[in-house]
């Protein structure tokens, strides 16, 4: 199937427009709230928090016997939501170590979670095919009304988001500080956290509870790499997550047997992945590329510093050297020699070599320069 | 009880139930030994992260040998959680993202990958997903290793027992350079155990038991069978051997009740024996005599009173005056609230500090003494004073 006749069917085709819109707004308020998560170093909580939601599911639907999915979400969150605070609780009372507390919670809360699923499985009244979606999400189950919430819920978070931009921020870079200014920072903290809990609980029905914390992750993770203003992150990380659902939605569409959750977590982690390598500033490739750079300015400098200490010992700083005296040492290239002739900082004349006026002012104020960078 | 009664109503249990239980337990004595040292070293999450990551090393090796219990694929699957901890740590220390990040970032990455190769190639794998998450601990009696005929009991028992007998032997022969390498990495460098070996030492122990127990037990409770007993051992001893001893009996006992439970409720045993681990952990979090959530409030609450009973001695010190030492005065004076000056005054009383005459506050002898040893203390602020300090807020305890 050809691109433009995709992109014709997602404007035409309900079933599709209504899952591309629907992970493009989930990826926009997970990638919006996960840069908080990152920035926070609680990268992992959204990983906790997800499968946390698992037994609050399974409740919802054992105790109200719905499979309106707006009521299991509800579970979820209230479920979440004490996972969340439980974590706290161990890390701050107890000597147990924040990593210790995620996974202790994550895997109790989930192992209670698949418990009650097989117990539901079993009971006799069991219209419970709807609930093992919640594992790996199922993409092709959301409906407009779903949809309709997501926007909603994004909607109240992009504008609590503008409310409070300033508190987050701060309490984000500086919570000693925060607390000095007079903010409540026990609010916010708890106000930021419930949002990220809501993204989750969002994503569960699209993307499931196992790979939810990657479409936290990943686009933040990606969009750090970009800017270092939080504004930017924010903005670019919500870019990244709602391009992820798109593009993960239409590889699952046009393949057979692809389920859409880890399609879309793939496209993420291939964002993640290109911004690791290309980011101006911080990739790993013009990392690289510098490191090279500078490494050959020093050998650059260091050949000319030899030099300059053999021209010093002559009265005519022009006299001619053989290139043989170079070889023996290790700044020395053609290459670089090519360089300082480009330089205009030595003449060549076939194997003698002489520094000219310039090159040697400039050898002799390389140290008085690096003295004044210090 | 339960176990009696459906002895009783059985009267015995089948084979199968008692192989069930032999699995279960030998699975969480094996998560338990390196789990210990995950908790202790700060790495339980990234249990959590090889349980997930070494899906596509499962589904290749399933590819290449077709059985869920050859040594081939175990050996793969290995590698693959191997391979996410060297990946997590090489994006760790490309400074791009924080630590825990990079775990959060390598694992799901890999894992889709898992679930997409299974769902692609679904038609000719007999391998479902659901069934790596959770496990089936239901089935592995009747995958059994048969040897020119001679029935040797289940595969996954062999499997999960050897790997136990491999990590007990591994664990008796480093156990000096494993205690001190996770409590002091510096001490164990300078006394030439290489830090390096050790920690993947232990990542590969970690990655060949999770994929060992995990056919027979799932994913998620390989998770919970590393952290939670080690985390709820960790809540009651500060000895390393007490701490190894209490994980594997907290493993085995919430193994063998998980598995009736399930029994009785008709639902998943991976389910119900993370469950178990939950409920031990829950109540060792509640009740623990030293570090659990009661005594640690308990324990701030007198730490309150201490201090406020210091203020008030210190107060009493300072005004020589009588005005300042009535009664009614100090009441508003320091501003507490009634029901915590009785408090603060009954402790002076009891232990002697104070005497009330004519609705005047004096000090006796003993309190100022105390009090002028306390202000000494806030003074210099040396150590030793501290010491002393100590064993008199123990008498007040007492």
């Amino acid at each position: 199937m050809d691109i433009l006749k995709y992109i014709e069917l997602v404007f035409s085709d309900y079933t599709l427009r209504t899952i591309t819109l629907g992970t493009a707004i989930l990826g926009a308020a997970t990638g919006m709230l996960g840069s908080f998560a990152v920035l926070r170093k609680q990268s992992l909580l959204g990983d906790a928090i997800s499968h946390a939601a698992l037994p609050g599911i399974a409740l919802a639907f054992l105790i109200t016997g719905a499979k309106d999915s707006n009521v299991l979400l509800l579970g979820a969150l209230i479920s979440g939501l004490i996972g969340t605070f439980w974590i706290r609780g161990i890390i701050t009372k107890t000597h147990i170590k924040s990593d210790t507390a995620l996974g202790l919670i994550l895997s109790l809360f989930f192992g209670f979670g698949m418990l009650l699923l097989t117990f539901i499985q079993k009971q006799p009244n069991a219209n419970q095919a709807g609930l093992d979606k919640y594992l790996f999400g199922q993409a092709a189950t959301l409906v407009e009304k779903d949809v309709w919430v997501m926007a909603l819920v994004t909607g109240i978070c992009l504008i609590v988001l503008l409310l409070f931009w300033k508190e987050f921020k701060i309490l984000l870079f500086d919570a000693d500080f925060t607390k000095t200014l007079g903010f409540n920072t026990k609010t916010i903290d708890v106000l930021i956290t419930t949002f990220i809990v809501l993204a989750i609980v969002l994503g569960l029905q699209t993307v499931g509870v196992v790979l939810m914390s990657a479409m936290l992750l990943a686009p933040a993770a990606a969009a750090r790499q970009w800017t270092n203003s939080l504004g930017k992150m924010v903005f670019l990380a919500a870019v990244f997550g709602a391009l992820s659902g798109v593009f993960g939605t239409a590889v699952s569409a046009t393949q057979n047997n692809l389920s859409t959750g880890p399609v879309i977590v793939i496209i993420a982690s291939v964002f993640v992945l290109v911004s690791f390598v290309f980011s101006p500033s911080r990739g790993l490739l013009f990392k690289q590329i510098r490191f090279i750079k500078n490494r050959r300015d020093l050998k650059l400098n260091k050949t000319l510093a030899f030099m300059y200490h053999i021209a010093k010992t002559h009265d005519n700083i022009a006299h001619p050297h053989t290139t043989k005296i170079l070889n023996n040492f290790q700044g020395f290239t053609k290459g670089t020699l090519q360089k300082l002739v480009h330089k205009n900082y030595v003449t060549l004349d076939g194997n003698m070599w002489s520094l000219t006026k310039e090159g040697f002012n400039a050898a002799s104020s390389l140290y008085n320069q690096q003295q004044s960078n210090e | 009880m339960l176990l009696q009664a459906y002895i009783i109503n059985n009267k015995v249990m089948s084979n199968a139930q008692i192989e069930i239980q032999i699995i279960a337990s030998i699975a969480a004595i094996a998560c338990a030994i390196p789990g210990t040292f995950l908790v202790l070293r700060k790495m339980a999450m990234i249990s959590d992260a090889i349980s997930h990551s070494i899906l596509p090393g499962i589904v290749i090796g399933f590819f290449i040998t077709q059985d869920l219990n050859s040594p081939l694929l175990i050996l793969l699957a290995a590698v693959t959680g191997i391979i996410t901890v060297i990946l997590v740590e090489y994006i760790q220390k490309t400074g791009l993202v924080k630590e825990d990040t990079a775990i959060g970032l390598v694992f799901p990455a890999l894992f889709s990958m898992g679930v997409i190769m299974i769902a692609k190639n679904a038609n000719d794998v007999h391998l479902d997903v659901d069934a790596v998450l959770l496990g089936e601990l239901a089935f592995a009696p009747f995958d059994r290793l048969v040897v020119s005929n001679i029935d040797l009991g289940p595969k996954s028992l062999w499997v999960i027992g050897s790997i136990l007998i491999l990590s007990i032997g591994l664990l008796f022969a480093f156990f000096k350079e494993l205690k001190v390498s996770t409590f002091d990495t510096g001490l164990a460098a300078s006394l030439g155990f290489s830090p390096a070996i050790l920690h993947y030492g232990l990542m590969s122990i970690s990655s060949v038991t999770t994929v060992g127990a995990f056919d027979a037990v799932g994913a998620i409770l390989v998770v919970a069978l590393m952290i939670a007993p080690a985390a709820t051992a960790y809540l009651l001893t500060n000895n390393l051997k007490r701490m190894l001893l209490y994980a594997v009996g907290f493993g085995v006992f919430s193994a063998i009740s998980g598995y009736w439970v399930a029994h009785w409720l008709d639902a998943s045993i991976a389910g119900s024996i993370t469950t178990m681990l939950g409920i031990i952990f829950l109540l060792v979090y509640l009740f623990a005599p030293n570090k659990g959530i009661i005594a640690v409030l308990y324990r701030e609450k007198q730490q309150r009173t201490e201090v406020s009973l210091l203020t008030f001695l210190l107060h009493l010190k300072n005004h020589t005056e009588e005005r300042e030492r009535n009664v009614n005065h100090l009441n508003e004076h320091i501003n507490w609230q009634k029901v915590r000056s009785k408090t603060v005054l009954d402790l002076a009383f009891k232990n002697n500090m104070i005497v009330i005459k004519n609705k005047i506050v004096s000090l006796t002898d003993k309190g100022d003494a105390f009090t002028t040893k306390a202000i000494d203390y806030i003074i210099t602020n040396k150590d030793t004073q501290i010491e002393y300090m100590k064993d008199d807020f123990f008498l007040f305890r007492g």
